[in-house]
């Protein structure tokens, strides 16, 4: 120990404020544990403060602007008027109101808020270093640990983010003006929602990947929809493209990439961001000290009770791997703490939903009809196009589909891929579909309100039980 | 598929106890991994699967007693069809094919259904997958159920939670009545009998590693009790799961027993609760003033042999003490020669040096007695058994042809053989082949005891503590170090003119060690 430092006591101990985190110390207060949450910048991690909450309200802002100024077909005449620092400074206050929330809700649940930096220094005890000089640093002996330190983003070499030409997602979520033109190196989840929201505030975007298509990992029928209205929008695309080097160039960058022949191209933007995945934020806390075993690519391996290969250490969130999603790691930060107070929880759910705010959305849940077969099922799938929806064509976005899959024997839902204006809330019904075990009869048989989108779930569900009705 | 039948782990077993399975329905098997731990007669056993596959059932609970012979568990041999367990590996495929890029989100959602609850045996068409709501699920974990193993009753095949509750009571009614009724026979082998137990458990368990959460490790340390004795039959990936009632009724129990221990000073009628005269009210009366535990195993074994050896040989006894101030000396002069070459030297090879003496002298102590043949049996040969106490009981490893092995040697070999007894690591014919035992309970304390004789052996040497006591030298009591001797023999076959010649070679060899140079 060091002169000067001051040694508590608690039962858990949370490092990491994100979704994992604080759920975790909270769900652990109102079990009756001891919890003390340590935090080194702000409440609501990653996700509250710079990515998704933040990205979400400027694709929300931006396509507001973007439908209003592009209605003609529907009569409406407007020419809107982005003022971006304005549309930052609201996106700003919103996600202050949010961390607040946050903080709060962890103190009235009795969480004791310590910020700094947590790192190990030995089976039971860690350190917090906090942030100014002369602050000192404390030590707190803990019964349990829940690693919740989360991800960043991950740095290609020779592309170090600098925030002014080279920026990471979270640099692009603060820009105060639009750049020209935007260089997007990485065709997934996050590059083709800030692609489209750069495209839509007016700046010349072109998208370069290294794999063959956009959002690579999903079917490709699903990422076609979103990478053809994204060309719509203006967007260029360029698959198979390395990024490699970099250089600046009036008030610009040249960035040149490599195809897999060996040629080289160059692509000049005024910025460019560099969104090609997340990585897992393990050097801060000296696991060194406690024996904590991370895979080949730095995530904390897991069991299903959340609990590390260190006993009482259990790990949550990005950290502790995919699905990276802040969804994901609510549900980890309940099960950590429930098992941390002797409940019999796990993390045995069937699937965890997922979604990209792209234009339109895309949500997915449980298997596609690829993992059905290879998972030994007899698949069958209903698939209902947007274009047949009326509540579609009422929103003038009938760009995309729903489909489901189920097995063919006992007719349990086995998962859905949706491309749809908000697929990212209608994915909720086959989410839960998918968890209680639900048949497609069951899911045919419930009522859907009409019109809605909801409808196309429903309609998708008949069609795979074999007797869809409107398509 | 292959139906495993319990083998004859030792020689000439009849049956074995299930202690603990290392596998579960589904758990993919290698040739020669270990299924489960056995205990029989003599000692505990692993069981290893004679065949690579996937387990597909398990015909016995941990606890059980099972006749060699039965099937214990079958397995989906590898040349099998549709091998379950197989399959929840090709969701993950999906995630492996994501690229170096965030999209892998979707993918892995579906990685979910692997983890899912119990692991997933027989679920919808084979598939290893369960369908069940998430509150059944629950519900699963919290009765300690395997969902994977529960047929489901709703649609489709879904599990719902009458089913479980199903599962979780008919596994109860099973746990509440034997699983097998045990042919009572007497014969078989011989099992080294028991001369005495040290120690009193209150069904404890024994095992090298418990599953827990940290919070029931905790409740556990609180308590002051060690996990691994905690007693469970919940299974989680095929190791003892211990959860926090399991450590509270242990704990409770212990306590009852405890209690139950505490001699009442009460005058009131037979039956009354312990304590209901003392201060501490109503707390002491709720507690059980009886617990149970079985009778099975090591200690019955143990029972059974004492009460042929007792019944069937008329035990006489002869007692006599040894002044070993010499040997107290000549031992410490050794010891630290001893400690050189990495020995732990105690006073049991003398002993066992001098019984060799004893008995080369008086054949007759080293003996067996064949009624039906009416023959007599002398042994050329000098194999002494060392009574070990280990918690499941008494054991008796065989140091064998003890008049061929130095006094470092027989200590190696008697510390080594003691220490595995107690870890329960001694293979059965450790414990066979004996022609005379020494049980030390001096180790424990006392002078004097009435050993019982490792039947068929004929005659049994008891040790107690060395001690300085009160001795009569020339007409004045001095203090020496004296090591009380008793033994037990056979009088079918032994004399005491012969049990007291004997004592007295054994007692001039350990008063003067130098006559072990011989």
């Amino acid at each position: 120990m060091v002169v000067g430092d001051v040694t508590t006591g608690t039962d858990v101990l949370v490092i990491g404020g994100g979704p994992g985190g604080y759920v975790a110390a909270i769900r652990a207060a109102q079990l009756d544990l001891d919890v003390t949450l340590v935090e080194k910048s702000a409440y609501g991690g990653t996700c509250l403060n710079h990515g998704c909450i933040p990205s979400k309200a400027l694709i929300s802002a931006t396509d507001l602007a973007h439908r209003a100024g592009g209605a003609e077909r529907m009569g409406i005449h407007a020419e809107p008027a982005v003022d971006l620092q304005g549309m930052v400074a609201w996106k700003d206050r919103l996600v202050r109101r949010l961390t607040g929330g946050v903080e709060s809700l962890c103190e009235n649940a009795g969480v004791s808020l310590v910020e700094g930096r947590a790192e190990f220094a030995g089976e039971s005890r860690a350190r917090i270093v906090h942030g100014g000089a002369g602050e000192g640093a404390e030590s707190v002996e803990f019964e349990h640990a829940v690693v919740a330190t989360g991800s960043r983003p991950t740095e290609v070499p020779g592309f170090e983010f600098d925030g002014e030409r080279i920026l990471s997602s979270r640099d692009a979520l603060t820009l105060e003006s639009v750049p020209e033109s935007l260089l997007v190196v990485g065709a997934g989840y996050i590059g083709m929602e800030l692609a489209g929201v750069f495209e839509k505030l007016g700046a010349d975007v072109t998208v370069v990947e290294q794999l063959a298509q956009a959002l690579p990992g999903y079917e490709s029928d699903v990422a076609e929809v979103v990478r053809e209205r994204a060309e719509e929008l203006g967007v260029d695309f360029y698959f198979g493209e390395t990024a490699q080097s970099w250089t600046e160039r009036d008030e610009g960058v040249t960035v040149t990439t490599e195809r897999e022949d060996g040629s080289a191209t160059e692509f000049t933007a005024e910025k460019c961001l560099v969104a090609v995945g997340r990585r897992p934020v393990t050097d801060t806390l000296n696991l060194e000290a406690v024996d904590v075993a991370t895979d080949d690519d730095g995530f904390v391996e897991t069991d299903d009770r959340m609990q590390t290969s260190a006993e009482g250490i259990f790990a949550v969130g990005d950290v502790a791997g995919e699905p990276m999603l802040a969804h994901a790691a609510f549900r980890e930060g309940e099960v950590a703490a429930e098992v941390i107070a002797g409940r019999p929880a796990a993390l045995d759910n069937r699937a965890i939903p997922a979604a990209v705010f792209t234009d339109p959305e895309v949500a997915t849940v449980g298997m596609t009809e690829q993992d059905a077969a290879d998972a030994g099922f007899d698949p069958v799938v209903g698939q209902m196009p947007l274009r047949a929806s009326g509540r579609a064509m009422t929103l003038d976005d009938t760009d995309g589909f729903v489909r489901v899959v189920a097995d063919g024997e006992s007719g349990f839902v086995l998962g859905g891929q949706i491309v749809a204006p908000d697929a990212s809330e209608m994915v909720a019904e086959l989410a839960l579909a998918v968890e209680m075990g639900a048949t497609l009869e069951d899911v045919a048989t419930t009522v859907h309100v009409h019109p809605t989108l909801s409808e196309a779930v429903h309609e998708a569900v008949k069609g795979a039980a074999g007797h869809s009705i409107h398509y | 598929m292959f139906e495993f039948e319990l083998p004859d782990v030792g020689e000439g077993v009849a049956e074995g106890e299930i202690v603990a399975w290392h596998v579960e329905p589904g758990d993919r098997v290698e040739e020669d991994q270990v299924l489960a731990e056995v205990e029989t007669d003599k000692a505990v056993v692993d069981l290893p699967s004679p065949v690579a596959g996937t387990v597909r059932e398990l015909h016995a609970e941990a606890g059980d007693i099972v006749p060699v012979g039965d099937v214990v568990v079958t397995i989906d041999t590898d040349g099998d069809a549709g091998a379950a367990g197989e399959t929840g590996a090709a969701d993950e495929t999906a995630t492996d094919e994501t690229a170096a890029d965030e999209m892998a989100a979707g993918e892995t959602a579906a990685t979910g259904d692997d983890r899912g609850a119990g692991g997933g045996e027989d679920g919808a068409a084979g598939t290893g997958q369960v369908f069940a709501a998430p509150r059944v699920r629950r519900l699963a974990r919290e009765l300690g159920v395997d969902i994977g193993s529960v047929e489901g009753s709703g649609p489709g095949g879904r599990v719902t939670e009458a089913d479980v509750r199903g599962a979780a009571e008919s596994r109860e009614d099973a746990d509440s009545e034997p699983a097998v009724t045990r042919a009572d026979s007497a014969d078989g082998a011989e099992p080294k009998p028991a001369v005495r137990r040290v120690g009193d458990g209150e069904a404890a368990a024994d095992r090298d590693r418990t599953l827990a959460t940290p919070a029931t490790r905790r409740l556990a340390r609180e308590a002051g009790v060690d996990i691994d004795e905690v007693p469970t039959d919940r299974r989680r990936d095929g190791e003892a799961y211990v959860e926090p009632e399991d450590v509270e009724a242990y704990v409770e129990a212990r306590e009852a027993a405890e209690t139950a221990a505490e001699p009442t000073t009460g005058t009131g009628t037979a039956g009354a609760a312990p304590g209901a005269t003392g201060g501490t009210g109503g707390a002491t009366g709720d507690a059980e003033a009886v617990t149970t535990e079985p009778y099975r195993g090591v200690r019955r074994t143990i029972g059974r042999k004492m009460a042929e050896s007792a019944f069937t040989a008329p035990h006489a006894c002869h007692h006599d003490t040894a002044v070993v101030d010499d040997l107290v000396e000549t031992r410490a002069e050794l010891k630290p020669r001893a400690e050189e070459r990495g020995v732990r030297l105690t006073y049991l090879p003398f002993v066992v040096k001098a019984v060799v003496a004893g008995l080369a002298e008086y054949p007759v102590l080293n003996t067996e007695l064949d009624e039906e043949a009416e023959e007599i049996q002398y042994k050329h040969y000098y194999n002494v058994g060392v009574a070990v106490a280990t918690e499941a009981g008494l054991m008796v490893p065989v140091v064998e042809d003890a008049d061929a092995k130095g006094l470092l040697e027989i200590a190696s070999e008697a510390n080594d053989l003691a220490e595995r007894a107690r870890s329960r690591d001694l293979a059965p014919d450790e414990m066979q082949g004996g022609t005379f035992t020494v049980t030390n309970f001096g180790a424990v304390g006392g002078e004097y005891a009435t050993p019982i004789i490792n039947h068929p052996e004929t005659a049994i040497l008891g040790l107690g503590a060395i001690e300085q006591r009160p001795v009569a030298v020339e007409g004045e009591v001095v203090a020496r170090h004296t090591l009380p001797l008793s033994l037990s023999i056979d009088h079918r076959v032994i004399d005491g003119a012969e049990a007291a010649g004997f004592v007295n070679t054994v007692i001039e060899y350990l008063e003067n060690p130098s006559l072990l140079l011989l």
